[in-house]
């Protein structure tokens, strides 16, 4: 196997931010998934980064919107005086 | 009465740069007018969501969402249709946000922001033996910490992660969308998204540490 074709784990360490944000090429996204089915230990590291992203949005977007807030965006809504650019 | 500035003018200069970064290729028909209601209403949860991360504040995050909007209905004629409404009106949010409030200093404990390395929470968690113990030793310790208190430990990266990484975790927009709202370059979105991901993991586990959800025995080396 040509090393080209094969990322290392220093390879995958330094791409694993990228990845896990869906920031890279196609071609990279497989050789990363490629190495991440083979190793365990870049596979654990992958799992980790990915959970604490998954809990932090998951957590971070838990929230009601005030009922105050809908009746005033409303009112600006739904008063012709504030669309003098339409 | 609420202090409105005039985005207008310079949501006009920039609209084209913005529909550049989220014009959809695919879209060939012709788009038909679309009320403001009808984009605006569902993205409030959202739109408060973020202005309530950045802010902390119930009051000072309504008033900016407020804000927002009134902006959003001035500027509203100068939105090019079928681009990313969601991402036109998210970037007038952040430019309200920061005509207000780029002035205020965080609070809380300085970072180190050149000590941190990369697996933070990988590491001390191992250390304190989450790895053996727990199948998902990421959610087994962040389960221990509320909403709330993560959005504290968000609020202690210095301002320039702060405002990036509250978009990404916030919403899920890509590097180049959060560019084209914030008006940077990609490349600085990517290098202050991976940092701040380091200085938050930090700044969470002192927060575990403080808040006593992680043994006391657990000293962050240094
Ligand atoms: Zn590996």
């Amino acid at each position: 196997m040509n090393a080209v074709d094969r990322y290392s784990c220093e390879e995958v360490f330094r791409r694993l931010n990228d990845y896990l944000d869906r920031e890279l090429s196609p071609a990279e996204m497989a050789l990363v998934q490629e190495h991440l089915d083979t190793c365990a230990q870049c596979a654990g590291e992958h799992a980790f980064e990915a959970s604490v992203l998954r809990e932090l949005k998951a957590k971070l977007r838990r929230i009601d919107v005030p009922q105050s807030l809908i009746a005033k965006i409303d009112a600006i809504l739904s008063d012709p005086g504030h669309r003098e650019e339409e | 009465m609420l202090a409105v500035p005039d985005w207008t003018g310079s949501l006009r200069l920039l609209a084209p740069l913005v529909a550049l970064a989220f014009t959809r290729p695919s879209r060939t028909e012709h788009p038909t007018p679309t009320p403001l209601d009808d984009v605006l209403t569902p993205l409030l949860a959202r739109a408060y969501g973020l202005a309530l991360r950045l802010l902390r504040n119930r009051a000072d995050a309504e008033d900016l969402v407020q804000e927002a909007a009134l902006a959003a209905c001035r500027g509203f004629g100068t939105f090019q249709r079928g681009t990313n409404f969601k991402a036109w009106f998210f970037r007038i949010l952040t430019n309200c946000y920061y005509a207000r409030h780029r002035r205020q200093r965080h609070e809380g404990p300085p970072v180190d922001l050149h000590e941190t390395p990369e697996l933070y929470l990988y590491s001390r968690t191992a250390e304190i033996g989450l790895h053996q113990n727990a199948a998902d030793p990421a959610q087994a310790l962040l389960d221990r910490l509320d909403g709330e208190q993560i959005a504290t430990a968000l609020q202690g990266l210095p301002e320039e992660y702060r405002v990036v990484s509250t978009l990404y975790l916030v919403e899920d927009f890509s590097y180049q969308q959060i560019g084209a709202i914030l008006d940077i370059p990609v490349g600085t979105v990517r290098s202050r998204l991976h940092r701040g991901r380091r200085i938050l993991q930090k700044l969470l586990w002192r927060l575990a540490l403080e808040r006593g959800v992680v043994p006391e025995a657990a000293k962050e080396p240094g």
